[in-house]
């Protein structure tokens, strides 16, 4: 499996780089080039920014999921690093579909937050986050962490399909599905735009994945290291 | 050892004690009881706005005192060693979580139907009519609670800051069952037609079953290792 880290080793400034010029287009395409909408203003240019963090959260608890049931089934800790890794960063792009979602709300529907089921179907996506986050911090022994937080993740992730359904089975403030089974309801100058957002984040969040679980290989490694070294210290001082 | 007697064993197992000590069923129904005071002194409430306001309290009043019973669960366990005794036992391990499951499931709809007419003498309540589909709620509700439950449970009590991890975890994956249980509770007790609020029962069903797999599956890398 060492040859997963290796891999991201060798493609992860791909991934940065490609993620980078998507944004940046995006960013020009949906600031810029894109036409106001008829209701809304200059105010739905937010969308391009909201709609990929908010996809890209879930996307990122997706991984979460996937990796838990991939560890508890091959028992490798560098699953275990991945799922940790997705799982940070889903939590910072819940918080931030959260506030950005927020400053949407205000001038939209008067009102920077409102008991819709799908704002608290993802408010509560964020809860399960930090818990999963904390319950790691709690445990000492690095396998049983592992081996419970996959436990937690797999079953929080109940929560992602309520929030992917709450918008069509309780009718409230938030919009249904724009992209759905019935088709696209939006104009194409606004769809480029947001598609190539999306794109960009999906492959920032590969970008960010790959070094975060990187980094918390590295720390598991420096740790065993360290054990090495006091091992060979302390039977040094043994008396032969 | 055959699968239902480990059930039937560990079930009996937990209430046989707790008939011995009442710890968990008296801090739980204690517990209840001072939430129910304080929402009366917290809402000054007329007939309409009690009618309107109940279904939330006593669900917070039960989930709370739910928390407290779940948590008393496995943390007897920890004594003597008894948490290594069943992971080492022969039984199946999903066997051992149903009969927690059963037991926690018995002290809290026994903590609810104490407190129920504790509610409907404080509040006022009409409930003659509601009472078969109110206790068809609890019962669905009750499970939902406790599956989950359970399992966070056998979770937290192996880690550190046990007492404030199970609430964490358990509470924001209880909330679609607690919204399913509000809005069926007010449903029956405002006597509404019950195509109203069926689709809320439909969803405490489904949650019961979803999270009853889950967890059942799960159970065994919570105890196993």
């Amino acid at each position: 499996m060492g040859a997963l880290i290796k891999w991201m080793q060798r493609y992860e400034g791909w991934f940065g780089a490609v993620g980078g010029v998507c944004i940046f287009a995006g960013l020009y395409l949906g600031l810029a080039a894109s036409p106001p909408d008829y209701y809304q203003g200059e105010v739905v240019r937010i969308m391009y920014v909201h709609v990929p963090i908010v996809q890209t959260a879930m996307l990122a608890y997706s991984v979460l999921f996937a990796g838990s049931i991939w560890y508890l089934w091959k028992r490798d800790p560098i699953v275990d690093n991945l799922c940790q890794a997705a799982a940070g960063i889903s939590a910072y792009l819940t918080a931030g579909g959260l506030i950005t979602g927020s400053i949407w709300a205000k001038p939209t529907w008067n009102t920077w937050w409102t008991w819709d089921a799908r704002l608290v179907s993802f408010a509560v996506m964020l809860l399960i986050l930090i818990g999963y986050l904390m319950l790691r911090t709690f445990i000492d022994d690095p396998e049983r962490e592992a081996r419970f937080a996959a436990v937690l993740a797999i079953v929080g992730f109940v929560d992602l399909p309520i929030v992917h359904f709450s918008v069509e089975w309780w009718r409230t403030l938030h919009q249904p599905l724009s992209i759905s089974m019935r088709g696209i309801a939006m104009s194409g100058d606004m769809l480029r735009p947001l598609i190539v957002m999306s794109v960009g984040f999906w492959v920032l969040f590969v970008y960010m994945l790959m070094v975060r679980t990187q980094m918390l290989y590295l720390t598991d490694l420096l740790r065993a290291k360290k054990g090495r070294l006091l091992s060979h210290a302390h039977l040094s001082d043994l008396p032969t | 050892m055959p699968f239902f007697n480990v059930i039937r064993w560990v079930a009996w197992k937990d209430l046989i004690s707790e008939v011995r000590s009442r710890e968990t069923l008296s801090s739980m129904f204690f517990f209840a009881l001072i939430v129910i005071l304080v929402f009366s002194f917290s809402f000054s409430m007329d007939q309409q706005a009690a009618r309107e306001l109940i279904a939330g309290i006593m669900w917070v009043a039960f989930a709370f005192t739910g928390i407290i019973g779940l948590g008393k669960s496995f943390a007897a366990e920890l004594q003597n060693d008894c948490l290594e005794h069943l992971q080492i036992s022969p039984g199946s391990k999903g066997a051992i979580y149903l009969g927690k499951l059963l037991a926690n499931v018995v002290f809290m709809l026994t903590v609810e139907v104490i407190l129920f007419p504790m509610f409907v003498i404080f509040f006022n309540l009409d409930v003659v009519d509601a009472l078969p589909l109110l206790l068809l709620v609890f019962a669905l509700a009750t499970l939902g609670l406790s599956t989950v439950g359970t399992l966070f449970s056998a979770m937290t009590v192996q880690v550190r800051a046990r007492e404030v991890m199970l609430p964490i975890l358990l509470l924001p994956l209880a909330v679609p069952v607690m919204i399913a249980a509000v809005e069926a509770t007010r449903g029956a007790l405002n006597g509404d037609p019950l195509a109203l609020y069926a689709n809320w029962l439909q969803l405490l069903a489904v949650f019961d079953v979803v999270f009853s797999v889950l967890s059942f599956w799960a159970f065994e890398w919570i105890l196993d290792g």
